[in-house]
């Protein structure tokens, strides 16, 4: 259907579209008329996605002035075919109905290991030696050894890439990582360089948030990107963790055992090239002392990652003399690695600044601050030099430079904490050096100074109000959508009692009690025996979940549930945990019925939907506060006081609530799912705790579901079960307009709209 | 007085919770008044007296738009109609029958709509036959084979009302598949499921028996008492069955009649052909003769095969001895208005009711009785759109659910020839 929005004309592939699509599309394109930021909830199974990208893309074809490129952010290569499809169909639509004038290019990009097509490279087995074995076929050494002697290996797709030279362009489509990779194969052209190459010209380019948040890879990959982009992240309700982990390294005895290692074989390296070809290194200090900038200058399959995050004059700056000279540097290396070694050795929990950290550095192993900050692009230049193909072997020395590139930049925003051993386990000695970033503001922030608009969107983003604040930017818009349902089909509860009577908690001095662990087991039971098909139930942590299962397999309730449904546990192992799953699945599929125990923040509760008959009930037990015993965390929640004005206890709920919320956005994807949530924990009652979770679970939260002994919940299931059982139309009666056809938008006023936000 | 005031409190405050937690959920007892609220519905005529209100208009309504639901899904593409039908009834005696939501018990419940319906099925089906097995301990065990009596099948099912252990839906597929694989190939092939349990324990796997279910033709039907599962969803949606969950024991004996009448005809079996049936005559009153069913001397009463003189007890039946199709003419005719419905009679309009100028009939053509005075209460009357004539609402259920012919266009047609000539 086709309908206006203010002056611009939006082509939308389906019929009809929901309410909350057509108010979200309303949100956005005045946010990008103003050309700022912003803040979008909607709940899962609304289509986010098809409503952003028909509205992005009619907007960039109503104004054909001043196109806008589109880059959309996902977490994971699932989600980006899904997005790509989409586009496709939008795609198909749009050309229908104006022709050649909606052609776009648009590409998604990923790793080598989901593009390359070359059986040789995709033998190995991870995503870092599929990058080094293509890196050892294509270099630019290596084709030039190569093409002296025709029988070393080179890549056919790369070098016929190579040989079409500037014609290898993508003709205008969408294309999914498959079809690259199937046009690659006909063409007889690298995907994955065609690709990277396309990105700079497409319209519409889908990539993970890592291309743009990990100062690692974004320099190198989204340089080239126009500031007239407007960047989605969808799903971005973790996003604040996501910039964090991106500027934040753990050093532990391995990696230190390894960067020896990797510094040794350096070294021979040198001493090799020095006997046969000394001009090389020569060449390499000539260009470090005419400055890093010029590295531009390299052939770009050689191009590595280098680090946007650093501010603009340090790149222009030469190197500093001390460590021009390949030999040097590895000086400098090996005395920063034998400093941190020498760090491990503590015995107590050790906290630092950066600023202190760096002090310690100059005192005791003589490495100034400019000399570390330039760790990273040094080390970079000289594996070039040295002609180093295998690049993940050399991990553990780049993790070390990373770490003093960040200690030297940064002097704000991040701690060091060293830690001798596990909180939990005293007994075992793990050394553990990490460099925390608590500042999320810090990786994004490049992001938001760079493109014309920013949104970011999930299904649970609540509070809204404080995302601004994590991330430190100002948004033009930020709202959040209910969803329109024709028949109420979720249904929270808080559970405050067990059939005793007695409150249940896992608040730290009740979660052992046996009362509370015995009211747990008996609610799973009853539950069991209501509830069809598939339930899941999510505790605050492997450790509590272990304690937890253990007691109810002693007091005999897990034979007991065991006879109602089967049980599946996530564990710490993915290989472990994925079996679980799929045989979850095959217990729902059949008939049989089965319970999955996971863990909120585990894998699980992140990318695994429990949708349909997968998931009919999801009880939270407890509040999945974070462990606040840890070093990094109360580092980074002392930070966020002093820099934000966050108060540690808005902030630790804040967290909980989303990840509870989270666990439980699991259930439903779609408007015909119908789903049970139960909180199980007498502190959901209360309203700070409560008012956090997002506006479309608590607008299904009935204030008489507000106090529930286990007796009540089972007895509201039971009738919830029997009322989704029946029958109903997927319009929705005369009463609540759900589906909207052309004229309903056409004539659609205000009154609606306001209806819909809150 | 500040004391007592703060007791006062403390004690509100605990009624409020309990208040909370009870509200919304009334128990079972309350909730059967306050649903429907009879004290409301009562009126005072003029001289005080309390009468209750006429709720005649409401139920025919509802009727109504039953038969026109119906009658919109049969009248638009003449669609065939299973006559005779192979029906075995699955009752689920799993532990999950003991359950007490159902008062007194989901099993006993059960049982008392399957003997309604059992009754029903025969009346609405003479040509039909019907089986029971129930599944308990994960076993299925065949109660009654396939037969025409109502009795024995009642009988058997009230005798064997106990239940223990898991359900096994694939155990019960399975056996059924092997008995209605041995019908021929003109009757349809049904089963209808009670499913209590919320889970199945199978020996194998399951959606391999549906496949094969839906491969030999079985139509495959689900009533659960409890909530939706999804291998039961799962199996209709392959069998073509439907599939249904009941909210309480009305809604629970609505869903079950909805399987009394005829499914339409699957396609592949559509294709007209003869069968051959016998019309047994019955036996004199005083004759003593072994019946074959029972193996039992009897005196008078039971029925005589055409083909090789066998006794039978009741119809209709297949013979043991030669196994022809042994039913009576009465039970063919009263099928037959499956095929062809009484199309759905039209509401008289008030403002055709109001026009002075049309002259309409007094009284109900069927029953002769007056029909209410035009004015105060509207459309209180119906027509029949080939006919004409006018019924009461009493009549108009009547003809439809019971006698299944208009007696407005019967006795046209047989005064066609005199009528013809007036004109």
């Amino acid at each position: 259907m086709k309908f206006q929005i203010e002056d611009v004309t939006v082509y939308f592939p389906y019929d009809h579209i929901y309410p909350e699509q057509y108010a979200y599309m309303v949100e956005l394109k005045r946010a990008l008329d103003a050309r700022g930021h912003c803040l979008l909830e909607m709940p899962t199974g609304t289509g986010k996605t098809i409503a952003l990208l028909s509205l992005i893309t009619s907007y960039t074809l109503s104004k054909p002035n001043n196109p806008v490129k589109l880059i959309y952010c996902t977490r994971t290569v699932h989600e980006m075919e899904k997005t790509l499809a989409e586009l496709k169909l939008l795609h198909a639509y749009q050309t229908t109905h104006i022709g050649d004038r909606a052609r776009i290019l648009a590409v998604g990009l990923s790793s080598r290991k989901n593009l390359c097509v070359n059986s040789r490279v995709l033998a190995a087995e991870n995503r870092d030696s599929v990058d080094a074995s293509c890196r050892r076929l294509t270099a630019s050494w290596v084709r030039a050894a190569a093409a002296a002697n025709p029988n070393l290996p080179t890549c056919e797709f790369f070098e016929e890439y190579e040989k079409a030279g500037s014609n290898a362009v993508l003709p205008p489509g969408v294309y999914t990582l498959q079809d690259l990779r199937a046009y690659g194969k006909e063409k007889g052209w690298c995907p994955y360089f065609l690709a990277r190459h396309m990105v700079q010209f497409a319209n519409v380019v889908v990539y993970s948030y890592q291309y743009l948040l990990d100062p690692k890879v974004a320099g190198y990959i989204s340089k080239e990107m126009q500031k007239e982009s407007v960047v989605v992240f969808d799903e971005a309700h973790n996003i604040d963790n996501v910039c964090i982990e991106a500027l934040s390294v753990s050093v532990r005895r391995q990696t230190l055992e390894g960067a020896r290692r990797n510094l040794s074989k350096m070294r021979q390296e040198i001493e090799k090239f020095k006997a046969t070809d000394a001009g090389r290194l020569r060449a390499e200090y000539n260009r470090l002392v005419e400055g890093l900038a010029q590295r531009g200058n390299l052939p770009f399959t050689d191009n590595w990652l280098s680090n946007p995050a650093l501010p603009d004059d340090i790149l222009k700056e030469a190197v500093p003399g001390n460590i021009r000279r390949a030999e040097h540097f590895l000086h400098v290396l090996r005395r920063l690695v034998q400093y941190l070694e020498g760090r491990l050795e503590t015995d107590n929990v050790e906290k630092e600044g950066p600023v202190g950290f760096v002090a310690s550095i100059n005192t005791h192993a003589g490495i100034d601050q400019k000399t570390l900050k330039f760790c990273y692009d040094r080390l970079h230049s000289l594996m070039l030099t040295l002609e180093i193909t295998d690049t993940d072997e050399f991990l553990h020395i780049q993790t070390i430079c990373d770490f003093a590139t960040l200690v030297g930049t940064y002097t704000r925003g991040f701690s060091i904490i060293i830690e001798p051993f596990d909180e939990r386990m005293p007994h075992i000695p793990d050394p553990v050096l990490q460099l925390s970033c608590h500042d999320a503001s810090l990786a994004i922030k490049p992001v938001f100074d760079r493109f014309q608009s920013v949104v970011i969107t999930s299904g649970t983003l609540s509070p809204i109000d404080l995302y601004p604040r994590l991330l430190n930017f100002h948004p033009v818009v930020s709202r959040s959508f209910t969803m329109s349902l024709t028949r109420d089909c979720i249904c929270p509860m808080v559970l405050t009692r067990g059939s005793d009577q007695l409150p249940v908690s896992t608040k730290f001095d009740m979660r052992s009690d046996l009362g509370v662990v015995r009211n747990y087991g008996r609610l799973l039971l009853e539950m069991a025996s209501v509830v069809p098909d598939g339930i899941v139930c999510f505790f605050v942590s492997y450790s509590y979940m272990d304690g937890i299962v253990n007691s109810w397999n002693e007091n005999g309730i897990l034979k007991e549930i065991m006879q109602h449904k089967l049980v599946f546990i996530e564990t710490q192992d993915v290989v472990e945990t994925t079996l679980a799953l799929d045989n979850y699945r095959k217990a729902c599929d059949c008939g049989r019925g089965a319970i999955f125990f996971s863990v909120a923040r585990g894998k699980v509760a992140e990318g695994i939907d429990f949708d349909r008959h997968y998931g009919r009930l999801v009880i939270m037990f407890g509040v999945p506060f974070q462990y606040t015993l840890s070093k990094i965390l109360l580092a980074r929640l002392e930070y966020l006081r002093d820099t934000f004005q966050i108060k540690e206890g808005d902030f630790l709920t804040f967290d909980a609530l989303r990840q509870a919320a989270q666990c439980v956005g699991r259930v439903i994807r779609s408007k015909a799912d119908y789903g049970m949530m139960i909180f199980a924990d007498k502190r959901y009652s209360r309203h700070d705790k409560r008012s956090k979770l997002p506006g479309w679970i608590l607008s299904h939260l009935r204030d008489a579901h507000l106090n529930l002994s286990t007796d009540m919940a089972l007895h509201i299931a039971r009738e919830f079960l029997r009322k989704m059982a029946q029958p109903y139309d997927k319009a929705g009666g005369s009463g609540r307009k759900t589906l909207l056809s052309q004229e309903d938008v056409e004539k659609m006023s205000d009154g609606i709209l306001n209806e819909m936000q809150y | 007085m500040n004391n007592g005031n703060g007791r006062r409190l403390n004690g509100e405050t605990e009624e409020d919770d309990d208040d909370e937690g009870s509200e919304g959920d009334l128990d079972a007892w309350e909730r059967t008044y306050a649903d429907e609220r009879s004290w409301e519905s009562l009126q005072e005529d003029e001289s005080g007296l309390l009468r209750p209100v006429d709720n005649k208009t409401l139920y025919h309504a509802q009727y109504r738009r039953r038969i026109r639901s119906l009658s919109s899904q049969a009248t638009t593409s003449r669609i065939q109609k299973g006559l005779i039908r192979y029906l075995y009834i699955v009752v689920d005696l799993s532990r999950a029958a003991a359950e007490m939501d159902y008062r007194p018990s989901r099993m006993a419940v059960v049982a008392k709509h399957v003997e309604a319906f059992i009754r029903e099925f025969f009346d609405q089906n003479p040509l039909s036959q019907l089986g029971l097995v129930t599944i308990k301990d994960g076993i299925a065990h065949c109660l009654t084979d396939l037969g025409g009596s109502p009795e024995s099948h009642v009988k058997a099912l009230m005798g064997k009302l106990e239940c223990s252990g898991e359900s096994s839906l694939q155990n019960a597929l399975d056996l059924v598949h092997g008995y209605l694989n041995q019908i021929p190939s003109y009757g349809h092939r049904e089963v209808l499921i009670l499913y209590s349990a919320l889970s199945t324990c199978d020996p194998g796997d399951i959606l391999e028996t549906i496949q094969k279910c839906k491969k030999s033709k079985m139509r495959c039907s689900v009533i659960g008492l409890s909530a939706e599962i999804f291998i039961c969803k799962h199996l209709c949606q392959e069998t073509g069955g439907s599939y249904s969950v009941a909210m309480d024991e009305s809604h629970f004996k609505e869903l079950i009649l909805e399987h009394a009448p005829p499914p339409p005809a699957i396609a592949e079996f559509a294709i007209a052909n003869l069968i051959k049936m016998g019309f047994p005559q019955r036996a004199a009153e005083s004759s003593i003769a072994i019946c074959s069913c029972h193996k039992e001397a009897k005196v008078g009463g039971g029925y005589t095969c055409p083909r090789c003189k066998a006794r039978v007890c009741e119809l209709p039946t297949e013979c043991r001895i030669c196994g022809l199709t042994l039913i009576s003419s009465p039970h063919l005719a009263r099928s037959y208005h499956h095929l062809f419905p009484i199309v759905p009679f039209d509401e008289v309009s008030s403002s055709v009711l109001n026009d002075p100028h049309n002259r309409l009939p007094r009284s109900c053509f069927g029953c002769q009785q007056s029909l209410p005075n035009p004015g105060n209460k509207p459309s209180l009357r119906v027509a029949c759109p080939k006919c004409k004539q006018h019924f009461c609402l009493d009549c108009d259920i009547y003809i439809h659910e019971s006698l299944h012919n208009c007696p407005g266009c019967e006795s046209f047609r047989h005064s066609k020839t005199p009528i013809a000539t007036e004109e």
